[in-house]
């Protein structure tokens, strides 16, 4: 092992302490301030100092109830994933939420939009605090809010094609968390051309859907097409943007484990009105 | 024939009454359930037929599961 892998293994190990799970199953645990110790002593990213003490069977407490839904070397993973989010709106900043406490390293996200008072009803980053100013601020503040070792890119702009080919280069995933049609397919396009799997959700009223869409694949952008939308007469209530950006997650975390996408090619269709869920096959 | 239909958001108010039990000519295609529902073709975006997209010449068979969905893109 190299001098400085040694001293941060020696050094993790002196900082972590024994824990046990509700289950009684015992693990070493790395409290967030012994964190905090490793990323200054050694130069790192706080996001790589808690990979790599997940490599060496130490978990940070933070994670320690993503277990085992995730094992140590999935959230290591998820740590060292790179995910695309386009919208930081309803979907967007649940989503969002959700990505940084789970733990995904980095991510790229946008939207030019300011919140405003119709953002209230659903949208987590709006508040009596974040109203008139840009989605793209609020996103960083709550990000280094709930979870420091991410590190977040937020764009205050909305992306266009050649914007979202830059940004998709390289990246795991993307999330397509926009609001309206007219950009999704762009974005489906990019996400292709980048050969990066693509999350997509969109709700109106009580219903809406999740559907991954694979390089080549058909996607739901392809079949709505642009124009005017259900959602312009029934509006975006929170329980449908919130089960649908969880579900999202659901589905993006697992492709970043290396699960296979359950939703490939399909689409999760949802309805709140009388409880249903179906999966549908549409490539 | 029998069959069961689901209509999706906007498309919901033509939802019939007995969905699950719906009374419909035999051999009729999807885009003839959509005409006797009342519904505006170029309101129907995907279609579902036993759950798997389809076009609307599909003829539906007894007992088959019809879903229209029409564009949904809010966030």
């Amino acid at each position: 092992m190299v001098p400085e892998r040694e001293a941060f293994a020696r050094r993790s190990e002196a900082l972590a302490l024994d824990a046990r799970r509700p289950d009684g199953v015992a693990y070493r645990s790395l409290p967030e301030d012994g964190g905090a110790v490793l990323a200054r002593e050694f130069g790192l990213a706080l996001r790589e100092v808690q990979a790599r003490c997940l490599d060496a069977g130490i978990v940070p407490e933070r994670y320690a109830r993503n277990l085992t839904t995730h094992s140590l070397s999935e959230q290591a993973r998820l740590l060292r994933s790179r995910v695309v989010v386009v919208g930081l709106g309803g979907l967007g900043g649940h989503v969002l939420e959700i990505l940084c406490r789970m733990g995904v390293g980095r991510i790229s996200a946008a939207d030019g939009d300011l919140f405003e008072q119709s953002n209230l009803n659903r949208q987590l980053l709006s508040s009596s605090l974040t109203l008139e100013r840009t989605k793209a601020t609020a996103a960083l503040e709550r990000a280094r809010l709930i979870n420091p070792a991410v590190e977040l890119l937020a764009d205050g702009v909305f992306w266009d094609f050649e914007d979202m080919e830059t940004v998709l280069a390289g990246a795991d995933l993307a999330v397509d968390a926009m609001g309206g049609l007219d950009d999704r397919p762009a974005l489906q396009r990019a996400a292709a051309g980048a050969g990066v799997p693509l999350v997509t959700a969109a709700i109106a009223g009580m219903s809406g859907y999740v559907a991954t869409v694979l390089p080549g694949q058909v996607g739901p952008a392809t079949l709505f097409g642009t124009g005017a939308a259900a959602e312009d007469s029934l509006g975006s209530p929170a329980p449908s943007v919130a089960v649908a950006a969880s579900l999202q997650c659901a589905e993006a975390l697992g492709i970043l484990c290396g699960w296979a996408p359950t939703l490939a090619g399909k689409m999760l269709i949802f309805d709140l009105a009388d409880m249903t869920f179906e999966t549908m096959q549409i490539a | 024939m029998i069959i069961s239909v689901k209509c999706f958001a906007t498309l919901a108010k033509f939802q019939p009454k007995d969905s699950d039990g719906f009374e419909l000519g035999d051999g009729t295609s999807v885009a003839g359930l959509i005409e006797v529902l009342g519904i505006d073709p170029a309101e129907v975006k995907i279609i579902f037929l036993n759950g798997k997209h389809r076009a609307p010449e599909a003829i539906i068979a007894p007992g088959d599961r019809v879903g229209l969905f029409p564009a949904v893109g809010g966030g």
